[in-house]
Order: C-alpha cells, then structure tokens, then sequence
C-alpha cells in the first residue's frame, strides 16, 4: 500500500459492540437527565442515537462541518433562551446532552469516541447531582456498568471481545474498584464551600408552609414522602404525646393563617416537667427554616450553631438547606410557662379581622358568657365541636371568605386545619390568647430501622391557648371531632381515604417489606447522603486518632490504598491454564477418580495408555475397556482437532464407566 | 561520545534522556538470553496522554460533587478513580509472566529493513491482548497472546553499516484494556545480525570461465545443463524457467533449476573492480551475487585471502554474501 492511500484512507469504523455500547451509554445517561434537562434534549439524543444506528448497516454521510457548527449554535442558543444562563445543573446538562449529540453525527475516530464516553460520565455525574434517591441507585449502577463496559471495547480496538465478555470484565473490574471507592469516600476530607456559583434551584418542596387556608393541608396529607425520622435514645413517647412543632401561624385575616415575619426574639421562659425524650431527627429538606421537634424541646441542637429558639417556641435554622438536615434535641412533653405574657405578644395573639366571621363571634361571645373562666370557654367551646354534628373529612366542600362561619354553620365538615382555625379564631374572639401550631402528629414504628417514620399525610394543625393560671396550653380540637387521629393514622379513620394503601397493608410481607425499604432509605439518607466532614471526624476520633487533622486522613487514605491495591495485585495474579483444563481433561481426571481405587494413583511421567494398562493388569475384566479409552483420549488429544461430538461421546463413555471394587488390603 | 554528552543535553535534550534512561535500564536489567519469563520488576508503566487527560476530568469530578456537597457523585468519582488504578494492575498484567522462548535475526542489506523473529509463550490462563513489539526506528508489529498458548512474531529492525550488527534493545509494551496507561519492557536479548553489503552498481557480469556460447545456449532454456531440481518461484524469474509441467498437472508454479556443468562458472573477483572504492565494490560484488543467483548460475567469489568455492542457492549466495559483509572487519 502506498503512503498516498494510507493517507486518504477513511478512519477505521469501529466494531459493531462497540458501537453499541457506547450508543447504549450515552442514550442512558440522556435518560437518567432527562428530568432536569431542556425537553428537547431527550429527542435530539434519539435521533442521533438512530442515526447512527443506522451507520451500522449503510455507510453514513457526515454532515458537513457547517452544518455542525450551525446546529452547536442553535443548541447554545435553546439553552440560553431556556435557561437565561449556560451555569448550573439544568443548563449544563442539556448544554452536554446537546453537544454530545452533536458530537454523535461527526464521530469516527476512536479519540471522538472517547470524548462521547466522556460526556455521558459528566451526564451521570449530573444525574447523580440532580437525584439521590436510593431507588435510583440501581440505575446508576447499571449505567456505570455500560459505560465502563463501552471502555473496555474502545479500549480492545479493532478486535473486541463478545459483549458479554466486556460485561463481565467491566463488573470485576468494577467490583476491584467499589472498596477503593468506599475507602476514598469515608476519609477523603469533604471540604466544604463552593468552588463556583450556582444559580438557585426552582423547584419547590412539598411540606409545611408559611401559612394556611383549611385546605391547603389537604394535598400533604394525601402525599406519604418522608418528612422527618426520629430515633429516641431510649424510650419513645406514647401516640397521644407525638406533637411534633413546625411553624407557629399567627395573623388571621379571616381565611387564611399566617406567620408573624418578625418572630424571633427571647423566648418566654418555660418550666419542664416529668420525663424528657433524648432523640435525633433527620429532617427531609423543606421550604421553610423551622427545626421541626417534639413538643417542647429544652435547647437548641447543639449540631447546628447558628439555630435559634423564637418567642413562640420555633426553632429556627437560619442557613437553607437542600439537603436533609440531623440534629439532637431533648423534648419534656409537659412544661408550664414560668414568665406572663408580653403586652405585645397578647396583642398579636388576640388579633382578628374586624368584620369578619360575624356569626362564629357572636357564637363565642355567647359561650365565653356562660363559662365561668377561660379554661371553661375552652372546654365549652370543644364541647360545642365534639356535639355540633361536625365530622372529619379530608375532601371537606370549599368554603367562602368567611370561612369559619362556613365551617360551623354550613358545612360541618373539614380536617384538622379547619378545626384549628374555627377553635383558635373562637378563642381569640371570646378574649383568649391563641395560635394556630402546625407540625405534624404521630408516626409510624419501623422496626428494622428502629426509628420512627413520619411522612407528610402525618401534617397536622392544633391550636395553643393562654390561660392565666397555667400558660401556654396545647389544645388539639380535631382530637374531639374525631378521636382516632391521635391515636392511629389517617389510613385506619378514614377506610375510604387510603382505600389502596390499606388493601395492600392487610398483606403483612407487602407492609414487612415496605417497612424495609423504608429503612433502607432512612440509612441511606443518614449515613450516606449525609456523610459529612463532621461524622468524618467524629469516625477518626472513634479510630483512636488523638488529633483529628489532616495528617490523620492522609495516614488513613495512604495506608487503605496500599492495601488495596496489593490486594488487587493478588487477585490478579497468574493462575496457571492446566488447573483448569478444558473438557478433555475433566473427563480424564473423572475416569482417574473413578480408578482411584483400583490401584496407585497415575503417576507424572505415565501416559494415558501406560496407565491403563497398568491398571487393566490389575482387573482383567477392565483390560480392553481402558484400552480403547486410553486409544481414543490419545487420538483425541494429539489427533486432528475432535469435533464437539466426539468429545461429548468421550465423556459419556467415562460416566458410564463402573468403578471396579476396592483392592482388598493385604 | 562521551565527550558530546553535555552538548547533546542542549541540542537534543529528549532523545538524550532517553539514551540516558535507556543506559540506566540496562545496567539495571544486564543481558537478556531466551528463555525469559518477563518479571514484574523489569515492567515500566506510566500514564498516556488519554491517561492524563482521564485524570483532569476526575479532579473535574471531584471539583463538582465537592461543590454540591454530593455524597453519591464523589462516590461515583472515586469508584471511577479505582477502575482507573484496577485498569493500571491489569495493564501491567498484560506483559508480566509473558515468556520470550526463543529470538532470532534474519541478516539483512546495509540501510535496508531486516526482519526479526521472537517466539513468545503465554501459559497462563488469561489473554494477552494489544501487545506492541518494535525495534528502534521502525513500525511495531501488534500481537495477541491467548490464553495458554505461543506465538511466533516478525517484526522489522533497521539494518545499519555492513558487518556484524547487534540489536540493542527491543521494547514490548501494552495499552490495553483501556488505553490509559502504557506498560513496557526493554529485552536485550543476544540478537545479532549480518548485514550484508547494499547491493549496488551497474557493471556487466563477469564472463563465464568456460565457453560464453554455451551459457547463452543455457540462458535461453536449451542445452544441455544437468537437471538440478525445483523450487518456489520468485517474481523475478523469467517465464522460461517455470516448470510447466508440474504447474499442468495441477502443482504450484515452480521454477525448474538447472546445474551448470562444471567449469561453467563466473568467477565475481574483487580484483576485477580495481578503481572503485572498497564499499561500492563489495555492493557491486553483491549485486552479481544476487545477479547469478537470479539467473540460477554457478558462481565463485574471490576476495583477497579468501576464495569461496563455485556453487549456487540459497546456502552459496549467505556465504558469498556473508564474506563481503564482513570483508575487512
């Protein structure tokens, strides 16, 4: 060949598998972004993908390098006019998703490949960025497999192994990697702070909001995403006292409940009795800053410096989070208010519309006139709900502005939101300090997790009241209307509400195996996700490092690797070909199994047919059986290569074969 | 050569490191003899460029999932890291326990390629895959070794000045399985080559000893040589000394040799080229060697102090030859 034609030679096209896998690859990693990615993204990936599927049978047309640039100008252009910016997960992934798809309709040579490979593990990376969630752990598994797979067949050039041996060689090697992986992970120092700027995220969190109209709730509850998980150093408080405190609401203007802006400041102080909790929660990201904790928390959790206590008892994380948060709290369920009520604090709690729910004030003004003392208003007041005909409802029918009068005199019928709100607003119009608390109520027990697991349908809504004598009182109205709900969830007081859940809960595995999953999850988010330089440290400190500074991980890091990698070395050494042998040379060694009785063992330098007939010398009857065996195996072995039936047939020939009795000692 | 060492550092300070390097590894490894199973010790390994490039986008990597605080991508970086390392172990795996049974150089013309052959054996139970082995200056002949088995390689060496030539050094590297690190081997194995006189010039042949009729009688397919037997064709026979005959009842295409009678041979004297230089005679001797060869003659060489005997073939034209290349060494 001339050097003119080596010139002028096209690239060489790459292997059929290989193609495949890369294609498989890049199209996966797409998948596994196309949540967050611009929604032309995923289609242009396809065609791409099929086009040059395509290429596999008839050779392909490149597009000309105008056409190309033209196109990179178009898919910066969407990504700018999609995302106002070329940063951030969103825009950088479907930036990548774009250009790698791109990349897909001028790829030849094997240097173009690897860059393809390279992009889709930067979109799992974004992938990996974007999702967490233990369920998608698998995915990503699979993903990496594929991709180091597609390595391994870039790597093998012209001449790949079938892909299934690709598969294989990439979970080994995979499997080698996952203890360096883990090693690295625990005792790389995560250094915290950003590198670069990120735009913020847009999505919103379910959960807890900064207000409520009766009605709002009802979305969470129908949602059973986790919210918080407690894990109690020892006991674990009954059903009747799991209130758990979120965002405090205070401004009514007649529909809809608020948070007073302004909330921070000393709290009133608080006298604790009877037994505490000691417990830690991981809190589900949310949107507002409130810690949630078990009613009444004693301090602060010392994990987080910077939260503080409001003057309403929140307790408040300043720095957002999108992560899920841990913190130690101890809560006394019964405390009494050591300090009187502030005049400003009694003015924000008595506020109400001027003119509104004229019906529901009149009803309190008249019932707070009967009753001799505040504490009697209260219980008239939850008399008044308890023998009003008011039932619990999570699909109550819509009310109007005044929607307290419309709950008490029309519908008869909502969820705890509306009842928190009627009974607060009766209280404030009969003189009565009071605010409506929102968290959430109960929990379920997972028992492989040994913590307890609450969820959104578990948001509920009560109100707090101020009587002289005692303080600030938790008063749960909906506990009156329907009794159940403290003491069981949503699903068993309302057959109707959860109608599947409880059909698939009435099969004990299915909720075993729920409770599992959920377990998993709790250890995947706390130990995992969570992993912080904190928990690294604390881990040093348990290791026995006296000092817990940098020397100490480098130490760490230094003497794992080492060990690793002589372990990998191990596990790679040669292994000598003849251990294994091929097919021929099982049935040998089973015919020499079979005979190992009739007399001494074959020895090194005996042949085939020397051995048989030493043997055969020894039981006549054997003699020209093993002969003919010992003829074929050697026309086998040295022969023209046997075909697989004749092998087969030699095999066979050896398992028919009856070992002859035991030599008798003598 | 010593001398020019320094000033070698300024003009062409790569390839004098690794001249350095190389010097370093021999004294370190001694000679090579065949056969030799390749121990870990005697394999270099460093990153290629993809390597290098694989490594700044894990530091990428590593950059974005310490930015976002993201436990499951850092996990994905380090595993990424350990395929990485783990396809190091394997790389170097691909030459360690490879065994050199045997090496051989084939003799070859001065300035001109010569071919080598080395026998290598793999008994062990996995495949050797992308191997490279190349002698300096020349294209690397690629190979595979699978499990439990042997294979003979040729691969091409540059022939230098005529005499005796002993090949350095030969270099047996891997990139596989992923092209990220390159694993070699220096063998120094006891390789010695001939290289022979580049044939060369334009003089006629000598003429025959005997009667010069005759030998046009032989030239042209008639008279009466004795019958010596066949051979391979080469390109360079003539149609007329095809044996035809055998090719007619269906054998391959041969060349039919004939026996010059005694006292028929040219006699190649490097007495008869007085006025050239040393080098371009012996090139001319050469090239009547290879010219009566062509031709299927017997011929007989006449160096000062040494005169080989008539003959021709295969085992007449290494001789002829041999002696010109190492005439006066």
């Amino acid at each position: 060949m001339s050097a003119r034609a080596i010139a002028v030679a096209p690239p060489p096209r790459l292997p059929a598998v290989t193609v495949l896998l890369l294609l498989g690859g890049f199209l996966g990693a797409t998948l596994l972004n196309a949540q967050h990615t611009a929604p032309w993204c995923l289609p242009l990936a396809l065609v791409a993908v099929a086009w040059r599927l395509r290429g596999l049978r008839a050779p392909l047309r490149l597009p000309t390098r105008y056409l190309r640039i033209g196109v990179a100008l178009l898919v910066t252009g969407a990504v700018l006019a999609g995302f106002h910016t070329l940063n951030g997960l969103e825009a950088g992934s479907s930036l990548l998703v774009g250009m790698a798809a791109l990349k897909l309709t001028e790829t030849e040579r094997p240097r173009d490949w690897r860059i393809l490979t390279a992009a889709a593990l930067f979109l799992l990376l974004a992938a990996c960025l974007d999702g967490q969630a233990l369920w998608r752990l698998p995915l990503y598994a699979i993903e990496v497999w594929l991709l180091c797979a597609a390595l391994y067949a870039l790597g093998a050039g012209a001449d790949p192994p079938p892909i299934a041996a690709l598969l294989r060689h990439a979970a080994r090697s995979l499997a080698f990697a996952l203890p360096f992986a883990v090693l690295l992970f625990v005792f790389v120092p995560r250094v915290s702070g950003s590198f670069w700027a990120l735009p913020q995220r847009h999505e919103a969190f379910t959960g807890l909001g900064d207000e409520m109209s009766p009605g709002s709730i009802s979305q969470l509850t129908e949602s059973g995403e986790p919210a918080l998980r407690v894990r109690f150093d020892a006991d674990v408080p009954p059903a009747a006292e799991r209130y758990w405190r979120g965002p405090v609401l205070h401004r009514f203007d007649g529909y809809t409940w608020r948070r007073q802006p302004s909330g921070a400041g000393p709290a009133p102080r608080l006298q604790y009795q009877g037994e505490s909790y000691s417990y830690q929660v991981t809190l589900e990201p949310n949107q507002h800053h409130v810690l949630i904790a078990l009613e009444m928390p004693q301090a602060t959790p010392q994990d987080l410096p910077d939260s503080y206590v409001t003057s309403d008892y929140q307790l408040i994380e300043p720095a957002p989070s999108d992560r899920a948060l841990s913190y130690r709290l101890q809560s006394y369920p019964h405390y009494r208010s050591v300090d009187a009520l502030s005049a400003a604090a009694r003015q924000l709690d008595l506020q109400l519309p001027p003119d509104r729910n004229p019906r529901s004030v009149a009803l309190a003004h008249s019932l707070r006139a009967s009753a001799g003392s505040d504490a009697g208003f209260v219980a008239a007041v939850l008399d008044y709900l308890r023998h009003g005909g008011f039932s619990y409802s999570l699909e109550p029918p819509l009310l109007d502005l005044d929607s307290v009068d419309d709950l008490l005199f029309r519908t008869r019928e909502g969820f705890c939101g509306h009842y928190a709100s009627a009974f607060t607003m009766l209280m404030r119009a009969g003189g009565v300090p009071a605010r409506v608390v929102t968290g959430y109520l109960g929990g379920r027990w997972n028992r492989y997790g040994g913590y307890l697991f609450i969820t959104q349908s578990d948001a509920h809504a009560w109100g707090e009241v101020w009587l002289e004598d005692r303080g600030w009182v938790r008063v749960d109205p909906t506990a009156v209307v329907a009794p159940g709900r403290l003491t069981e969830g949503l699903d068993q007081l309302l057959p109707g509400v959860g109608a599947h859940r409880n059909w698939l809960m009435s099969a004990d595995w299915i909720a075993n195996a729920l409770q599992a999953w959920q377990g998993m999850n709790a250890w995947w988010q706390d130990k995992f996700i969570g992993f912080s330089l904190a928990r690294q440290l604390a881990l040093l400190e348990r290791l026995g490092f006296r000092q817990q500074d940098l020397r100490a991980f480098a130490l760490l890091l230094a003497g794992g690797a080492g060990i690793w990698l002589v372990l990998v070395a191990w596990g790679m050494r040669p292994r000598a070909r003849a251990a294994a042998g091929d097919g021929l040379s099982r049935s040998w060694r089973l015919l020499e199994r079979k005979l190992r009785h009739a007399d001494a063992p074959r020895a090194a330098h005996e042949c085939a047919s020397a051995y048989a007939a030493r043997v055969g010398a020894r039981h006549p009857e054997y003699s020209s059986m093993l002969g003919a065996l010992a003829r074929r195996y050697a026309r086998l072995r040295y022969g023209p290569t046997p075909s697989a039936a004749d092998l087969a047939q030699f095999r066979r020939a050896v398992r028919r074969l009856r070992p002859p009795p035991r030599m008798r000692r003598i | 050569m010593r001398s020019s060492g320094p000033l070698r550092f300024l003009s062409e300070p790569r390839a004098a490191v690794a001249a350095a390097i190389g010097r370093w590894a021999r004294a370190r490894q001694g000679d090579d003899t065949a056969p030799l199973t390749l121990q870990g010790r005697r394999i270099y390994i460093l990153p290629t460029r993809a390597g290098l490039v694989a490594a700044v986008l894990l530091f990428l990597m590593l950059l974005a999932g310490m930015n976002y605080s993201n436990s499951l991508a850092l996990l994905l970086c380090f595993l990424l890291c350990g395929v990485t390392l783990v396809s190091m172990h394997e790389c170097h795996a691909m030459l360690s326990g490879v065994t050199v049974l045997r090496a051989e150089a084939g003799n070859s013309y001065a300035g001109r390629v010569g071919e080598l052959q080395l026998w290598f054996e793999n008994a062990q139970a996995r495949t050797r895959s992308g191997l490279q082995l190349r002698s300096a200056g020349c294209p690397p002949s690629c190979f595979e070794l699978p499990a439990a088995a042997s294979q003979r390689v040729r691969l091409q060496y540059q022939g230098g000045v005529r005499g005796r030539q002993r090949i350095e050094r030969l270099e047996l590297s891997s990139t596989a399985p992923l092209g990220l690190f390159r694993a070699w081997t220096w063998l120094h194995l006891p390789l010695q080559a001939i290289i022979y006189p580049a044939p060369a010039g334009r003089r006629a042949l000598p003429a025959h000893g005997g009667d010069p009729r005759r030998s046009e009688q032989r030239l042209h397919g008639g008279g009466d040589d004795e019958w010596a037997g066949l051979r391979p064709l080469q390109e360079s026979d003539s149609p007329r000394s095809v044996a035809w005959k055998v090719y007619a009842r269906g054998g391959p295409l041969l060349a039919a040799q004939y026996d010059a009678p005694a006292g028929m041979q040219r006699l190649l004297d490097f007495e008869l080229l007085q006025g050239l230089p040393l080098e371009p005679r012996l090139s001319q001797l050469a090239q009547w060697v290879l010219d009566c060869e062509r031709l299927g003659e017997s011929y007989r060489l006449r160096l000062p102090q040494l005169t080989l005997a008539a003959g021709h073939g295969d085992a007449q034209q290494r001789r002829c030859l041999t002696a010109l290349a190492l005439y006066g060494t």
